[in-house]
């Protein structure tokens, strides 16, 4: 007599394993190309569209050219970017377009969220209702928006001037002819087309957010403003810091149809913008190389930023499951 | 530690009501649980107590306090939810600090009863992981560890057990009831599994559509269910139930069912439709001949449940279902012959689907009614 030991299932092929590695003993498998198939137009056409103009913008930098085909273009070394840092007008540029994002901040994050949370209040389709009249704004065309608005602010017979005038006796006169008036009409119009987008995105990111928190926090004893301030807003923190991106890296392009329709960046570039600023060098002033160094610039300094929002948003993200 | 009376409690909602005039006393020191299969209206009833859901009429007491319309976060009670909502930004620590926050305790005692709360459940080392690095148990014993870190007036779970997997849900099952023991705290506990009402209840609360069907020990409910659907809901496999007759012959009343006839016990009752009932342990071969009802089928399918198999036979077009031990071979396709003793049969009024209890001296009124 004599024990046996059970074996394992499939002993022979851990033995093999441990005998000639596992490499030796699985079979090599063709990668598969399919995959690679399936994403290749997207990326045909994310390099023809957008990397390509990328790599031309900053070969263009290096050059000297008034965008004739005809003319040569002429070799600029770093001369395109000492001119741009000297340019009078980059420096207003800059400071406004810091002062749209700050102001597009309170309305595509801060209002947003206050109205997200109001709009829970609201039950049933009076709800529907209610965040469909926030969004229609998004839907307008700009330069349709922009029209409107124009006709409203009109110094003579626009409905805002005649309130304002009639109502409470302040008179703004022509709104688009005045520095600071112009600037803050931008925002206004641009903030309201904004903000539709943004309630929708916050709406979103809370209807992700499990009730099951807020209603363990209440039993837990917590009151609503503690539930709101230590459960929903950081729990929203990936949607605002979502928004927050948004904000900073695109309110530049929304202002951009408002101040050509508009202001075309004045009175006096008070309502002008970097990339208002960089059409007109390109297309006002034809000066291609000091647009391409321009656009890089521009480019590097808003991917340094976007870089440092994502992986801030990483860190801040959580997986709710 | 506190008692809850809850009087002719009603939650509708648009077109349903899904608990309907429900009165229920919970003992201090109460394991309460709720036990019904799912739309029975046990979670909506939690939710009611936790103060989570308005009620559409009557009212809860908390030790004599009406708490009807009180919010939830003035009621002091510890709730464990299904998904165990652990505040997914927030450590373990902050999460089992987070009633103690609001509460504003101070440092000192916060730190003390979060880390007595950890040794209890064996989360020391977990302290400072975020809830998605926890497995499923472990989250689990941060939500319970979130309600005991407080010392609430009762603990409400909502099936806290339905998401583990079978041997941590055996052991947590046991874990809870020692915390019971220990607490010696109220407890309401929702679930759908009667395993998890069997091992852990004082008292188990049998809801079916948004009504209670039997309030008891789990030893009442499933000795003595008091209702048909609590007699199929209650026990694995469930009760065998089969549509018959009383009647009295020779002095003796007798039961019909599947084309035979079996003497019940001694006494006379009237005609009287019944579904007769008896469990599947109680199907005994060694009844085939001496049983009050006698059942002569077919084997038709067997179940290895490893300590003990289940078989289900075929008589007519019913079947029926009894457990024996392994050492008793069973073939498909076999004639199966067993019977079940008087004692072990229950008797239900087709009508109500309530349980009929012989009594020896039937009162006059009981007599009228049959």
């Amino acid at each position: 007599m004599s024990f046996t030991i059970t074996p394992v299932p499939g002993q022979e092929r851990y033995e093999r394993i441990a005998r000639e590695g596992e490499a030796a003993v699985r079979r090599w498998r063709k990668p598969p190309i399919a995959p690679y198939l399936f994403i290749l137009p997207a990326i045909a056409l994310l390099v023809f569209w957008i990397y390509r103009p990328l790599i031309e913008t900053f070969q263009l930098s290096f050059y000297h050219w008034n965008l004739l085909p005809t003319a040569p273009k002429q070799p600029a070394g770093l001369s395109n970017y000492t001119a741009l840092f000297h340019d009078r007008e980059l420096g207003k540029a800059v400071i406004n377009t810091i002062l749209y994002i700050a102001a597009f901040l309170v309305c595509s994050v801060i209002l947003p969220l206050v109205i997200a949370l109001m709009s829970r209040r609201v039950s049933g389709r009076a709800r529907t209702i209610y965040q469909a009249l926030v969004f229609v704004p998004f839907l307008v065309t700009p330069v349709a928006t922009s029209a409107v608005w124009r006709w409203l602010f009109d110094p003579y017979d626009g409905v805002i001037v005649v309130v304002l005038r009639k109502g409470f006796g302040i008179d703004i006169g022509s709104v688009f002819r005045s520095d600071h008036g112009a600037l803050i009409a931008i925002i206004i119009i641009v903030g309201w087309q904004m903000l539709g987008f943004g309630v929708l995105v916050m709406t979103a990111g809370m209807a992700g957010i499990s009730p099951d928190y807020a209603e363990a926090a209440s039993v837990d004893g917590a009151s609503n403003s503690t539930i709101l301030r230590r459960i929903t807003v950081p729990l929203l923190s990936p949607t605002i810091l979502f928004l927050a991106l948004m904000t900073i890296l695109l309110s530049a392009q929304w202002t951009y149809p408002m101040i050509d329709v508009l202001t075309q960046g004045g009175p006096d570039n008070a309502t002008t913008n970097i990339y208002y600023l960089l059409y007109e060098i390109a297309f006002n002033n034809f000066d291609a190389g000091m647009a391409g160094a321009a656009g890089t610039v521009f480019f590097l300094v808003f991917g340094a930023i976007a870089v440092l929002l994502v992986k801030l948003s990483d860190k801040l993200a959580f997986y709710d499951n | 530690m506190s008692r809850i009376e809850i009087v002719g409690l009603t939650q509708q909602f648009k077109d349903h009501r899904a608990v309907d005039n429900i009165d229920l006393t919970i003992e201090d020191g109460d394991f309460v649980v709720l036990l019904g299969p799912s739309g029975c209206g046990k979670t909506t009833l939690l939710r009611m107590i936790a103060g989570l859901l308005d009620p559409t009429s009557g009212q809860i007491l908390i030790d004599g306090q009406d708490v009807t319309h009180l919010p939830a976060k003035k009621r002091n009670l510890a709730m464990v939810f299904q998904s165990y909502a652990l505040y997914p930004h927030l450590s373990v620590e902050k999460n089992l600090a987070f009633p103690l926050n609001v509460l504003k305790v101070s440092k000192e005692e916060k730190r003390e009863r979060v880390l007595g709360a950890a040794r209890a459940l064996g989360l020391e080392s977990l302290l400072h992981r975020k809830p998605r690095e926890l497995s499923g148990g472990q989250r689990q014993r941060v939500a319970v560890g979130r309600a005991l870190v407080r010392e609430p007036s009762a603990y409400l779970m909502d099936e806290p057990l339905s998401n583990l997997d079978a041997k941590l849900r055996t052991n947590t099952r046991q874990e809870l009831s020692e915390l019971h023991d220990r607490l010696s705290a109220t407890f309401v506990y929702v679930t759908h599994d009667q395993v998890e009402a069997m091992t852990m209840a004082t008292k188990i609360v049998i809801l079916n559509g948004g009504r209670i069907e039997q309030i008891g020990t789990p030893e009442q409910v499933y000795d003595a269910p008091a209702s048909i659907f609590v007699a199929g809901f209650v026990g694995s496999p469930p009760m065998n139930l089969l549509e018959g007759s009383l009647s009295t012959r020779d002095g003796h009343v007798q039961a019909t069912a599947l084309g035979s006839t079996s003497r019940l016990w001694p006494g006379t009752c009237p005609e009287h439709k019944v579904t007769i009932g008896f469990r599947a342990e109680h199907l005994r071969l060694e009844e085939a001949e001496t049983g009050a009802v006698r059942i002569d089928g077919v084997i038709h399918q067997i179940e290895n449940l490893g300590g003990e198999q289940v078989a289900y036979i075929k008589v007519g077009d019913h079947t029926v279902v009894a457990k024996c031990g392994r050492e008793v071979t069973l073939e498909r396709g076999e004639r199966f012959t067993a019977g079940v003793r008087a004692a072990n049969v229950h008797l239900f009024d087709q009508a109500t689907g309530r349980r009929m209890e012989w009594v020896e001296e039937p009162a006059p009124a009981l007599a009228d009614a049959l």
